[in-house]
């Protein structure tokens, strides 16, 4: 790899709450405080890809590209919907930042050039920030390469 | 082994041109970047090493400040990107091209060991980072 890791700044605004199937509302409540209530986020999401140089354009990615595959298989999804009740790709996911970050990995990956993609942030607010970067097997794959 | 991180900012043109590329080529593959344009730049300097038990610091920034300043923000600020020696040739002042350009003035002042991580934000959409190598 070149060392060089470039990262777009997106921005969707969701509803979510965060709630538990395995126990009873009085812990929920007692797990998730403030966020069991229906609330929402002006989210910010943070891409981060690596590439080789290309020296004809000067360029590591193609951001076009990346821009592309970010809004056809995560904002499109998620920007105006509420996250926990309408978005039907995250049936059965709690929607922390932290399941968020993940499975924006998993929706994000496969658009992308295979072995591009470094990591995806996910900004819930200006105190709570979610950093995924794929699975140990797959970065060590990743870093070889 | 501590981590201090410095910003600058600075503001300057570019676009994306290749003469040996046709009018259409070049539109094709840079769009509206084809067109003399400028960012306000923020260049972050990361460097590292150990804390100085007499000063307490890994670096004295006013030092910092003053040797990025002199080697890249004197010679970026307010300048056509386009015009630099440094992208001449053929070598378009990308951001990706612009962080590489920045790593090789700021090693020799900094030192490879201590400088860390250069990230440049060419707008608050989009950075780079480098890290050498």
């Amino acid at each position: 790899m070149s060392g060089l890791r470039l990262t777009r700044s997106y921005h969707f605004s969701a509803g979510h709450r965060l709630e538990s199937p395995v126990v009873d509302a009085e812990e929920n409540a007692r797990i998730y405080g403030q966020c069991y209530r229906q609330h929402g986020h002006n989210y910010l999401l943070e891409v981060t890809v690596s590439g080789e140089l290309d020296p004809e354009t000067g360029m590591a990615a193609d951001l076009g590209r990346v821009d592309a595959a970010v809004e056809a298989t995560v904002l499109r999804r998620v920007d105006h919907y509420d996250l926990s009740a309408t978005v039907a790709e995250l049936q059965g996911v709690i929607t922390t930042g932290e399941n968020l970050a993940r499975t924006f990995w998993q929706w994000l990956a496969p658009a992308l050039p295979p072995g591009c993609l470094h990591r995806v942030t996910v900004i819930e607010t200006a105190n709570n920030v979610f950093e995924y970067c794929g699975e140990e097997t797959e970065r060590g794959a990743r870093e070889r390469r | 082994m501590v981590y201090a991180t410095r910003k600058f900012t600075f503001s300057a043109a570019h676009r994306y041109w290749r003469d040996q590329w046709t009018r259409e080529e070049n539109a094709r593959v840079f769009g509206h970047l084809t067109v003399v344009h400028g960012h306000n730049y923020t260049l972050e300097v990361t460097v590292r090493g150990p804390v100085d038990s007499r000063t307490g610091m890994v670096m004295d920034l006013g030092e910092l400040k003053r040797l990025v300043g002199d080697a890249v923000i004197a010679r970026f600020d307010h300048a056509d990107l386009n015009q630099d020696s440094l992208f001449s040739s053929g070598n378009l002042p990308t951001t990706e091209n612009l962080v590489r350009a920045m790593w090789d003035l700021l090693v020799p002042k900094i030192g490879g060991e201590r400088l860390y991580r250069l990230r440049l934000w060419e707008d608050p959409t989009f950075h780079v980072e480098y890290f050498g190598g």
